[in-house]
């Protein structure tokens, strides 16, 4: 993106430049809602519609109601629990807890679609379940392990720091 | 529990310390227009590499008509439908990180400021909620969990992927200084003061005690301690980045083997395995799914050429009697699986001369297959003068499994295999 100003290197974008470049950007994405509207009607049948405003309301309502609020409470408590760990290894658990729930939210789906049954037999051809397992098991151990080695790295810090003093 | 705590007094400092808590768990570090334009950028671009290589897909399958496609590398839809799927998949965590990065923004006081500020948080709405449906619908399509969604995939994705980029270009254009300011890292001391404007780090209570919620805010955060040093404040930010980081890497490595063999190996939540299926190679539709079992298995099937008033007959044995090519080309399904597999039988063009077709003409393929959009497909003289295009008998060194399209089928280099039309039933010159 050219204008942009590199830390006074080059001069900032003018404000006529950024008020085209803005008014491009939203004429542009007018286009698309209005392309894809069209696509819309001219594709799927009215009947769907309120399926498709069901899917729409649901997903704001499932991540901004329950998933981000989940997460800020997951975090609260963490906080809580932990005042006197290192916020490192606090964001080492809590990055491996997010790493662990993304991960189920892609294979949860799978396993739900492997019990139901798939058309033949190619289609989920994994143990979606028992490496969902072995996934956890790998990720908690690593998680061990990086916390473990954050904490001999700062004792040895420590020592080191204090043997100078 | 210290005698501080014991009473109504008591309970009003936890109280506080809570509501503190939780403004300063809605206030973390890793919530700034910085960290919003770094996950931002890295999401618009997997938004516009779906979007490109959707179209490509989709194209493929209903060109213009002045469309004519790339044949070479064969291995070109393979690598552009495993890309959208892998993109898709990355979106997850891109989407979820930059979510939660601007959670604060959601509790803008007041709501509605203006009415283009009332268009603006609609478009964000419009944009949030397309995106997430895109990608699931997208995720669910790939093992064909149809059940969950009351309205068709495709139309549904092709409508959405118009809203989505165009949601996001509205918003590029809405935050564009924003985006500007933040483009490049600030240094530190810089990076501190620059939070959003509602959620941000609490304030001194001396600058908050306007009306109600700034006296709550300036009495919560009266509580002493508990504010993050820079040193904490930049960990909290590695970490996120690191989570976002992690788990994007995690997917790709254990699901895009599915689709790219050199991580076949670790194809540990991939809808499709390679290798699967008879002969090797992975199925979308089943002959029994097709209802194609009696007529593909007839004795007296014939593959009918056709170009205008001249037409000819093909039996299986008439089309082995033909020069018979053995070539290598990938299987690659809009569903983002692929499959490097050995296919033998008689190039099309042969077919096409044996019939007089010319060397730009159109022919259009139709299956024994029931009930089947892609019952019929057609294709471009690219493909089917090409000398890789096969009307193929034999696959992986074995007699064309009726759940691969026995008798026979098409193959073709880099096109998606929806359109290698299995149980071919006729050729037609149109």
């Amino acid at each position: 993106m050219s204008g942009i100003s590199r830390a006074g290197q080059r001069p900032p974008m003018s404000a006529a430049a950024m008020r085209a470049w803005r008014i491009g950007f939203i004429v542009l994405g007018v286009a698309g809602l209005v392309l894809g509207g069209v696509v819309l009607l001219d594709q799927v049948n009215p009947s769907r519609y309120l399926g498709i405003l069901a899917w729409f309301i649901g997903a704001l309502v499932i991540h901004d109601g329950i998933i981000a609020f989940g997460v800020l409470g997951v975090s609260l408590v963490l906080r809580r629990a932990g005042r006197r760990v290192p916020v490192a290894v606090l964001a080492i658990l809590q990055g491996a807890i997010v790493v662990g729930a993304i991960v189920a939210l892609v294979v949860f789906p799978q396993i739900y679609k492997q019990g139901v049954g798939t058309l033949n037999p190619t289609v989920l051809p994994l143990d979606y379940a028992g490496n969902l397992v072995v996934f956890y098991v790998v990720l908690a151990a690593l998680t061990a392990a990086v916390i473990a080695g954050y904490l001999a790295v700062r004792a040895r810090r420590a020592r080191t720091g204090s043997a100078r003093s | 529990m210290t005698t501080q705590r014991e009473g109504p007094a008591g309970l009003n400092v936890t109280m506080q310390r809570l509501l503190h808590d939780m403004r300063r768990s809605l206030a973390s570090p890793s919530r700034t227009p910085r960290m919003a334009t770094v996950l931002g950028r890295l999401l618009g671009l997997a938004f516009v590499v779906c979007f490109a290589t959707g179209l490509y897909s989709h194209f493929l399958q209903d060109p213009l008509p002045w469309m004519h496609f790339a044949t070479r590398p064969t291995w070109l839809y393979q690598v552009s439908q495993g890309i959208h799927i892998t993109a898709g998949i990355v979106c997850f965590p891109l989407i979820l990180g930059k979510l939660y990065v601007v959670f604060p923004e959601l509790f803008q006081s007041p709501p509605v400021r203006s009415f283009p500020h009332f268009l603006e948080r609609a478009s964000i709405a419009l944009f949030v909620a397309a995106s997430l449906v895109q990608i699931t619908i997208g995720l669910l399509n790939t093992f064909q969990l149809y059940a969950l969604f009351p309205f068709p995939f495709r139309q549904t994705h092709w409508a959405l992927s118009f809203v989505v980029i165009g949601s996001l270009a509205i918003h590029i254009g809405v935050k564009l200084p924003v985006i500007a300011k933040h483009w490049r890292k600030k240094p530190e001391r810089v990076a501190r003061q620059l939070t959003f404007s509602t959620g941000g780090a609490p304030k001194a209570p001396a600058t908050a005690t306007r009306g109600v919620t700034g006296r709550v805010f300036a009495w919560i955060d009266q509580t002493p301690g508990q504010h993050p040093s820079p040193a904490d404040a930049r960990t909290s930010r590695r970490g996120f980045l690191a989570t976002i980081a992690v788990a994007s890497a995690a997917l790709v490595a254990l699901t895009a083997g599915q689709s790219f063999r050199v991580l076949d190996f670790a194809n540990a939540f991939g809808p499709r395995k390679m290798g699967t299926g008879p002969s090797g190679v992975p199925i979308n539709r089943t002959a029994e799914a097709a209802d194609v079992l009696t007529t593909a298995n007839a004795a007296n099937w014939t593959l009918t050429v056709t170009n205008g008033d001249r037409s000819m007959l093909f039996s299986r044995d008439d089309l082995l009697a033909m020069q018979q090519y053995t070539v290598r080309l990938p299987i690659a399904c809009v569903e983002g699986w692929s499959q490097w597999a050995t296919w033998r039988g008689p190039r099309m063009r042969d077919l096409a001369d044996l019939v007089g077709a010319g060397p730009d003409v159109y022919f259009r393929a139709t299956s024994l297959e029931q009930d089947s959009i892609y019952a019929v497909m057609e294709m471009g003289p690219e493909f089917v003068r090409d000398e890789l295009t096969l009307v193929a008998l034999e696959l992986n060194g074995d007699v064309l499994d009726i759940d691969h399209g026995y008798p026979a089928r098409m193959i073709a280099p880099a096109r998606p295999g929806v359109l290698q039309t299995k149980w071919l039933s006729s050729l037609e010159v149109i």
